[in-house]
């Protein structure tokens, strides 16, 4: 069975906004599903986290995951949309995956996203940088 | 139990760039480590929004020294990722042969490096000394040594002289002889076994949690390789094969990448082969990149490189995000240096062949008034022995 399919199928309503584009799947996702999204993703089907990007946009801070399935090419991509703007808050995903520890204490660093549940929310780039910096260091709205 | 911190870093002469780790250390035994990034401050990611798509090509050419065509290739893959963007088919084979050759002088480095790290100058010497006909190659196809300046969107900016071909092939010829030598010494010798064999290994259960890429994963069984996942440039028209290995320590990581150095000379020489045949344009002129957004992936000499692009018309990105292999490797440090002997560190940490500028691409300080922060460094160094002499003598 075709992996998207057999995810989409498996995942049900918790995922909305799919688009299909060159194996490529990207979805929205709600910060309640996130865990059940990304423990499917990583353990179920054996896919491997590329990165996440964080982005300010229009309508609020994106985050995009990027998962590979390396053994047949394809991509999954959740997307998580935060409209407040204040307060951006987001389950963390480092309890799950290893690997994803750097990238979200980045995301936090450069856009004041806190993660909820990350072992260690430290600054990862600018932790012994002299001066106090300010925060979140690339966000530009009300800056 | 007595524990006691050893800081490595963030100048140490074993390292070549900044970088800090921290030790914790039973006797012997390493039972932490502490990883400090964010030395160096370059802000690619910012600095490449500012600019237009073919700048963004050359500024990230510049966020490495070594893999230079890897971050390229990637930005490319992405930009023309958002329009489909057909790119001819001597293009694609020019982009592979690049890639490849990058592949084998970073590999020689590394190589290098590490033989002169466990003490084995002479596998230093040899690497470096066959690394320089590479890097003569690129000179006759790019005109540079490094930063080659040879992609685009759309194709590449400079062609192969099918001249120039059977001197290529001469130079592919005699580092296939040496990279056998090379391979047969390090499986041969007993004290390159002994020292690197069951040190720093990496299970594969760890490579897969920490999403680990390139050579490091393979070394550990895991067989995730860009250029056999995607169809990117000419790889899906050469024979080629995977190096996969199943121990994860420092040995495998070694042999994967001489091994893979000959899986490289092979495709160098079948794109060569294609070169002197398949005729056709370099370029697709392209004029507008439309708004959307596109993932570029490269398997760099370190592993996956991975870039994304954000776009909305204009000829810029409005958001560009690049993650280096090594920002994913490095964190594995915490999996394969406990447990281990202080002497043993340095080489697993180098087995993963770490790049530390890759890793910090991305921050640039910035204070309200929009003015990189200004750090008056020799009052902060002031400010320092004084604060020490106070709390060494009091007053």
């Amino acid at each position: 069975m075709d992996k998207t399919k057999e995810f989409i199928e498996a995942m049900g309503d918790k995922i909305y906004k799919k688009i299909e584009k060159k194996g490529r799947l990207y979805f929205e996702v709600d910060n309640e599903n996130l865990h059940t999204v990304v423990e499917y993703l990583f353990h179920k089907m054996g896919c491997r986290l590329s990165t996440a990007t964080a982005m300010e946009m229009y309508h609020g801070i994106e985050v995009l995951y990027h998962f590979s399935h390396d053994e047949s090419g394809q991509y999954f991509c959740p997307r998580m949309v935060m409209t407040d703007l204040k307060n951006p808050k987001m389950k963390s995903i480092t309890p799950i995956i290893k690997g994803a520890e750097w990238i979200e204490r980045e995301m936090c660093e450069f856009w004041g996203i806190e993660f909820e549940g990350h072992p260690r929310p430290e600054r990862l780039l600018s932790r012994e940088h002299p001066q106090q910096l300010d925060k979140p260091l690339r966000f530009r709205r009300n800056s | 139990m007595n524990k006691n911190t050893i800081p490595v870093g963030p100048f140490h002469p074993l390292l070549e760039e900044a970088e800090y780790f921290n030790l914790v250390v039973d006797g012997e035994t390493v039972v932490d480590i502490d990883i400090d990034i964010g030395w160096m401050h370059r802000g690619h990611e910012f600095i490449s929004e500012q600019k237009t798509f073919t700048q963004s090509i050359y500024l990230v050419e510049r966020i490495c020294g070594i893999c230079s065509t890897s971050h390229p290739l990637a930005c490319v893959h992405a930009i023309e990722d958002v329009d489909n963007t057909e790119i001819p088919l001597r293009a694609r084979y020019i982009r592979t042969l690049i890639g490849e050759l990058e592949r084998i002088h970073s590999h020689l480095l590394w190589l290098g490096l590490a033989g002169h790290f466990i003490g084995y100058d002479t596998l230093w010497m040899w690497s470096w000394k066959y690394r320089e006909p590479v890097l003569q190659m690129f000179e006759l196809i790019s005109g540079n040594r490094n930063h080659y300046n040879m992609l685009r969107v759309g194709g590449v900016s400079r062609d192969v002289d099918p001249e120039k071909i059977p001197g290529l092939t001469d130079v592919l010829d005699m580092l296939d002889k040496k990279l056998i030598m090379i391979a047969k010494a390090a499986n041969d010798d007993p004290v390159l076994r002994s020292r690197l064999k069951g040190v720093g290994v990496l299970t594969h259960k760890d490579a897969l949690d920490y999403c680990a890429v390139g050579p490091t994963s393979r070394a550990s069984g895991v067989p995730a390789d860009v250029r056999k996942s995607e169809d990117i440039d000419a790889y899906s028209l050469v024979d080629f094969d995977v190096i996969v290995l199943e121990n994860g320590d420092v040995y495998d990581k070694l042999i994967v990448r001489v091994l893979e150095m000959l899986e490289s000379t092979k495709i160098c020489r079948q794109c060569l082969e294609k070169l002197k045949k398949v005729k056709g344009p370099i370029l697709n002129n392209v004029k507008n990149i439309s708004a959307g957004e596109g993932i570029g992936r490269y398997e760099a000499p370190r592993g996956e490189v991975f870039h994304y692009v954000r776009t909305d018309g204009t000829n810029r990105p409005i958001r560009h995000k690049v993650r280096a292999p090594s920002y994913v490797n490095i964190p594995t440090y915490a999996a394969s240096c406990v447990g281990l002997p202080i002497a043993d560190v340095l080489i697993t940490t180098a087995s993963v062949d770490p790049c530390y500028c890759c890793t910090e691409r991305s921050l640039k300080v910035v204070n309200k008034n929009k003015q990189p922060y200004q750090i008056d460094l020799l009052k902060l160094s002031r400010e320092k022995t004084e604060r020490i002499r106070r709390e060494t003598y009091g007053g």
